[in-house]
Formats: C-alpha cells, structure tokens, sequence
C-alpha cells in the first residue's frame, strides 16, 4: 500500500523573484522539511511540467533536478499539458508498485509569467491539435465551444456557470497559498470582459507561477514514523482524442468518466463516501462537467445544481469542492495543479486544512485534466 | 477560332464610402464625388489577397464547364498586388484549383493591363496548339496612400477567364497593343504604397494610350466605334472612361453599363475586366464589345470581341450579387488594408 | 518563421476541403488570441460537419451575429489563416462564410 507522507506548495502567483527552479526547489525543500526526510532518502522523482521547453528553452529538466537535489537516481519527467502534474503522480505510484520500500519524490511546477499573455496563449494551445491551433482556437475557445453547446442543450445561461467562480474564490480567501483571496459575485462574474464567447475573464483561470511536492512511500516502517498519512486506495490515467471535434460527446470528458469509473472500482468505495473533491476547474465549464463525468451528479442537471452551491464550503454539504480555491482562485501553474490537487485532499484528509477543513473528511478524489479533455487522472485518497 | 469560354467574377462584401473617407479629411465629400465619380468602393478583408480573391474568381470560371482540368497547360496570374515579390501565385492558385502539374505558369506585372497584356500571350499558346485553355486572372486588394486621390479610387476585386478553342462564349475576333515609356504611375521595390504624376497621368497616359491602341485596332479591323454594342475601358476613376469614350466616338449609351467604377471603385488590373462582367450580364448574341484596358508605365490592349450564342447558358448574375454589401468604418477600411 | 515545409504539406490537404457545404456544430468568438491571431481579434471559429461527414476546424468571416450558432450552414473559402512573419511563407488554409 502506498501513502501520501508529505505535502509543500508555494504559493500561486505573479512570483516574479523566482524563476522555475527557485519554485522547484523551494517546493522540495518544503516537503523534505514536512517529513522530516533527507536529500538521499528519496529513490526517484517523478516530475510534471508542460512549459518549461516551449517557453524557457529548458527541457532535460530531469537532470537539472538531480543537480538540485545533489543525488543520483532515477528521474522522469512526465507531460501530458494540464495533467502533467496528476501524471507524474500516476507514474510515482506505479513505481512503487513495483518496487518495493522507496521512498519517491513527485513534484509539479511551472513558470508563466515571465512571457506576455499572447506568448503564454499560444504555448498552451500546443495542447491542442494542429488543425485546432491553425484555426485560431486557443485553449479557452475549445472550452468554450464546449460552453455553447452544453448551454444551449441543457437550456442554461452564462449565469449559471458564473456560480462556479463565485464558490472557488470563496474558497481561495479562506487558502493563503492561493492567487487570488477576494470573494466576488455572480455580478462581478457577468460584467468581466470575454476572453472567448461565452466564457469570460472571470469564468477563466488564471496564468500563474508555483511549485507543488508530495512524498510517496510504501515503506511501511516509514508510514508509522510519519506523522500524517494518507494510504492513495486508486490513482488512474486514461487518454482520448486530442481534437475535440473527435470526440464520442462534446458534453463530456470520456476520458474523467473512464479514469472515475476504474479508480472507484480500484479503491473498492463508491461515491457516497466522497468528502472532497479537488477538480479541474481551468473553465468554469469544465467544473460543471466534471460534477457529471464523475458520477456526482447526473448528466445535464451541472447548471441548474452548481447555483445551489451545496458544495461550497460552509453550506451544510456532505460534498465539498475545490477547497483550495480550484484552479480559478489558487491559481494554475500548469504543471503544478495536479500535484497541489492531491496534496489540497491529503490536507483535508490530514485535518490540516486550517479556515478550509472539512468536518470529518474521510475520503478525498482529485481530477486532473489535460487539454480540452485528451487526458484525465483521477485519484482516490483515504485518511 | 480563340476566344473566352467561361469566367468568373470576386467582389468582396465589404465597401466604404466615399463620404466615410472624406469626412475623416475634412474634405467636401460631394466635391469629391463629383470629381470623381465614385460613389463606394470595394475593400477586401484582412485575410484576403489578391490570391484568395483570384480562387474565388477561378472557381467560378471553372464552375460552369466541365473539363478536363488536365487540359488546362496555361495559368497566368496579373496583379499589382502580388502576394509576393518572388514566388509565383499562379502556381499557388493552380495547385488549389486542382490543375495538374504539366502547365505553363507565370506571374505578370503592368500595373492595370498584367491581366489582358497576358490574354494576348495566352491566346497564341492556344492557337499554336500548345494547350487547349488557358486560365487568366486579374487580381488586386489596390492600395493607395491616405490623403491621397487613390484612396478614394484604388479598390479590391477579381476577374477570371478560361480561354480555349471551342465552345467559346466570347470570340477574340482581333486584339492590339500599344506601349511606351510613361512613367506616369509606379511603386518602387520594397515602398509599400503607388505614386503617381497628379494630372500626368491623365492626357499623357491614360488618354494617349488608349486612344492610340483604340485607333489602331479600328485601323486594323476595319470597325467603328458605333459598330459595337458596348465598349468597356480601364476605369481608374468615373470621369476618365466616360471622356476618353466619348473622344473615340463612343456614345454613353454604350458605356454606361459598364461603369463599374462608380460603385465599386478601381480594382486595377481586374478593372476593364470588371466592366466587361457587368455588360456580360446584358450582352446578346452577336453583339460586338469593344475592350480597352490601360496599365500605367505605361500601354493598352484593345480586344474586338463578338458574344456567342453560348453565352446565354453561362452567363453570371452581376448586379445583384454585387449589392450583396456591407459598409465599413474608417478606422476598419485601414484594419482590413493592414495600415494600422 | 512557420516552417515552409508544414505549410506546402499542408496546403495538399486543404485543397480537398475547399468549396464544400457544411452545418455548424459548435462555434465560440475569440477575444484573447496567440501571436499569430492577434491582428484578426475579435473572430468566431466554428466547427464544421461538411456533407460528406468529415468535420473541420476554421473561422468564420462575412458574417452577421445570427450566423453564429449551431445549425447555421456554412461554406468553405480559401484566405490568409494566421499572420506569417514579414518574411516568412503566406500560410493560406480554409475559413468558413455563411450560405
């Protein structure tokens, strides 16, 4: 069985003073520090980025990480866009599948506000496919293609999806890692300005700096010196279509549904028992279809349920979502967010969630997506 | 015989008006219009070029006839408004349109006449059995400096012509040529905007040429001007066609609806071509056109052309599809033109 | 620079796309766009099902607001699709216009 020792994040943000590796190794040092662990305790790192060659013209980051942590083991970094963080997870969790008593680094970071945004839009529509990028789309056009259609199919409005934002930053006042700490309204959410119809700044998560850790082991000797642990009952990957316009259903991330149904199956627990979810919010869209895709809530009713806000912190619901503020509020530095994802659910599990815990936070799942839904992993805690 | 089998027409859908740009000058928009003669002009939009607008024309053209695109061994493509300096875009075209590779392909340059200099060329390829067709284009998105006159006149649109030996909707019965060294319009390498000599390029240039190339090929064939059903003439703005018309013994009534200028402006070397699409729209069989095209530098082709009977079963709507329109602002007009 | 080669391998497929009818099935309007977009900012893209089934990607240009949405139907037209650098290759692609 493996367990989750340790968790460090940065904060999210226009982190000017730090470039890549400043974040990296602050993130590193922080989860050592957490666990009380050395440099040369760790058997392997597992390391999620999508940036850092397109943008930096820094790849072989592998290496430049073993130059951090002065050791030599096995290093692998792993990219799958927006999920390349829950990737590197996925893959730490394999090793220690097969390998017994290791002890295994997984860090998530990325640095994006050293570019201007047209930069930064263009280097994260790679995501996207070839003929989607000779087309104009950006990323938030994908997302927003699928905002149109869900729309006008299940007869809702841009109102609806304002709600999302509005719970998630919340959540961020109450997560002193996160971007952004102000509440704001659906109001605020109607009035922003359209980054791509109909979705709007205020429905869009933001370009952000930072650098998540968790320490894995299956070590159990280690487990009972750690003082916080969490056992990870599932963690899986699934891919589909890179294009959009190749997909089985536009309303829906297949790829989420397949990871869900496996991890649920894998873990042996159903959905009920779900305290805290942390989701992948880039659009406010994508939170509503991630309620649906899994297994939350039924297919369609995503719109009329979020205005409910059952899952916002405070309000009496046994299902509460993206405490961390989600990636609107937090703050997305690409290959970060799948990282923090789990380590915001080993806080809940942990009772370290501080303004944020859950009452009684037993089981946790993280959903990391990659692009407009080419890759999801879904990963399943217990405290 | 050689002559046109089909053709095809491109207007963009946008125009500006002449009132638009003089108000932003502070100048009398009805002077303008009357000196001019132009009521509207048409702009194509930003991610048009005289490429795009060329395949659009072409397409058309090639639309109502069903040949072998193999046949077709002779494309040329005239513009002042190249999309490159080195590269052809007759063979870019070509290549979207289909048409195999064992063809003649070139680019040609006389500011307004590179279309019909090249009908000339195309037309001894045919009849000396090189190839069965030729496809023409004339092809323009003109610019013109702000402030100037040639912002009110230069405009954007195309003209395509499949030319063969059989099934002719149009026949060439003759065709003259008239050149010299005028430099009475220009635009250097690399300068992005045309210059021109002001009032120079009106009885030097335009009228001079026009008149001797149309003198000529009257001489030739023995015809007179009221020997046609219709005359067509380079129109780089309203006033200049109808004179110049009018001094070679041609009635308005011959012309007038070939005036295409007047609402779309001067789409350089798809200009006469234009007129020649709006009369097309009219023309019966039998009747005579006179053409007559003007390229600064300067020369003009002058083309006897007899309409078929064939003409009927492939002739285009014009009028209509051109009010098929929508205005543009100022500050977009320089969007789309790329100068902001 | 766009590299030359991708645009000609490119150019091969578009020529088959060119000139066809088709329905829109999902479309957005663009108002934050990468480098190569920004000078066509503010534009819809769509995505087209062609009569023949195939499905294609483009923008929609000589349209008026009500054309935007699904169902419209749509035809495929040749036009500049991103801003070549000054120097580099003109990259002509498939956009859409409303029948």
């Amino acid at each position: 069985m493996t367990s989750l020792i340790g968790y460090y994040t940065t904060k999210f943000g226009e982190l000017w003073d730090k470039s890549l590796f400043d974040l990296a190794e602050e993130a590193i040092d922080g989860v050592l520090k957490a666990t009380n662990l050395e440099n040369k305790q760790i058997d392997a790192v597992f390391f999620g980025n999508m940036l850092a060659g397109v943008l930096g013209n820094n790849l072989h980051s592998t290496s430049k990480l073993a130059e951090i942590l002065k050791i030599n083991v096995p290093i692998f970094r792993t990219e799958a866009a927006c999920a390349s963080g829950g990737t590197a997870f996925n893959l730490a969790k394999t090793y220690l599948d097969s390998n017994s008593n290791k002890n295994v680094l997984v860090i998530g970071a990325e640095k994006m506000t050293d570019y201007s945004p047209e930069e930064v839009i263009t280097a994260l529509s790679a995501a996207a496919s070839g003929e989607e990028q000779e087309a104009g789309l950006t990323f938030s056009g994908l997302y927003a293609m699928m905002a149109n259609f869900y729309l006008e199919k299940y007869h809702y409005t841009e109102k609806n999806l304002a709600y999302v934002s509005v719970k998630n930053h919340y959540h961020g006042s109450l997560n002193d890692k996160a971007q952004f700490r102000r509440k704001i309204t659906v109001e605020d959410v109607l009035k922003s300005a359209y980054v791509s119809y109909p979705l709007k700044v205020l429905d869009s998560s933001p370009i952000s700096d930072g650098a998540s850790a968790v320490v894995l082991t299956n070590n159990h000797d280690m487990i009972k010196k750690q003082k916080y642990s969490t056992a990870v009952l599932a963690s899986e990957v699934i891919t589909d279509t890179i294009s959009l316009k190749s997909r089985k259903q536009i309303d829906e991330i297949l790829a989420t549904k397949i990871a869900a149904d496996s991890a649920f199956k894998n873990a042996k627990i159903s959905r009920k028992q779900i305290n805290v979810v942390e989701l992948h919010d880039c659009f406010s869209i994508a939170e509503i279809l991630a309620m649906e895709d899994l297994g939350f809530w039924k297919k369609g009713q995503g719109g009329a349920k979020i205005k409910e806000l059952s899952t916002m912190y405070g309000n009496g619901g046994n299902l509460i979502v993206n405490t961390s503020g989600g990636l609107k509020a937090a703050g997305h530095p690409v290959g970060a967010t799948g990282v923090k994802q789990i380590g915001e659910i080993f806080l809940q599990l942990t009772k370290q969630a501080e303004k944020r815990q859950v009452k009684n936070a037993k089981y946790g799942l993280a959903q990391n997506v990659g692009g407009s839904g080419g890759t999801a992993v879904v990963t399943i805690l217990a405290a | 015989m050689i002559g046109i089998v089909s053709y095809g027409f491109y207007v963009p859908k946008y125009r500006i008006k002449t009132d638009e740009i003089a108000t932003v000058w502070g100048k009398n928009p009805e002077d303008v219009k009357k000196s001019l003669l132009i009521e509207e002009k048409a702009v194509a939009g930003i991610d048009e070029d005289s490429l795009t607008m060329a395949f659009e024309s072409s397409s058309s053209a090639l639309s109502d006839v069903q040949i072998d695109k193999n046949k077709i061994k002779v494309v040329l493509f005239g513009s002042e408004t190249h999309p490159y300096a080195v590269n052809p875009a007759s063979t870019i075209l070509a290549e979207f349109l289909g048409i195999e590779k064992n063809y003649l392909a070139y680019d040609t340059e006389f500011a307004c006449k590179a279309a019909t200099g090249a009908i000339i060329s195309a037309q001894a390829l045919i009849k000396s059995g090189y190839s069965d067709y030729a496809l023409i284009t004339g092809s323009d998105k003109g610019m013109g400096k702000t402030h100037d006159v040639l912002e009110y006149t230069a405009a954007s649109g195309s003209v395509s012509l499949l030319l063969g030996k059989d099934d002719l909707i149009l026949e060439i019965l003759d065709f003259e040529s008239f050149s010299s060294d005028t430099p009475d319009f220009w635009r250097r390498e690399g300068i992005r905007y045309p210059s021109h000599g002001g009032r120079f390029t009106g009885k030097p240039s335009y009228f001079y040429h026009i008149e001797e190339s149309s003198k000529s090929l009257f001489k030739k064939t023995g015809l007179k001007p009221e020997d046609f059903a219709y005359g067509v003439f380079h129109m780089p703005n309203g006033k200049f066609p109808v004179q110049v018309a009018k001094s070679l013994g041609f009635s308005f009534l011959q012309i007038k609806d070939s005036l295409t200028v007047n609402y779309l402006g001067n789409s350089y070397t798809a200009s006469a071509l234009m007129g020649l699409m709006a009369v097309l729209e009219k023309a019966k069989a039998g009747d005579l056109i006179f053409l007559c095209s003007y390229g600064s530098g300067a020369g003009s082709d002058s083309f006897v052309l007899r309409v078929t009977k064939n003409l009927t079963k492939r002739k285009k709507e014009f009028i209509k599809v051109i009010k098929n329109k929508k205005y543009i602002d100022y500050p977009t007009y320089l969007k789309f033109m790329e100068m902001i | 620079m766009i590299s030359p080669v991708k645009i000609w391998r490119r150019q091969k497929e578009i020529r088959k796309i060119l000139g066809k009818k088709g329905k829109v099935l999902l479309w957005t309007k663009i108002f934050t766009p990468g480098i190569d977009f920004k000078k066509y900012a503010p534009y819809p893209v769509v995505l087209v099902e062609l009569e023949n089934k195939e499905r294609v990607y483009g923008q929609l240009v000589d349209y008026d607001n009500e054309d935007l949405k699904i169902g419209s139907k749509v035809f495929s037209i040749l036009r500049k699709v991103r801003a070549s650098s000054e120097d580099g290759v003109i990259a002509y692609g498939v956009k859409f216009k409303p029948l």
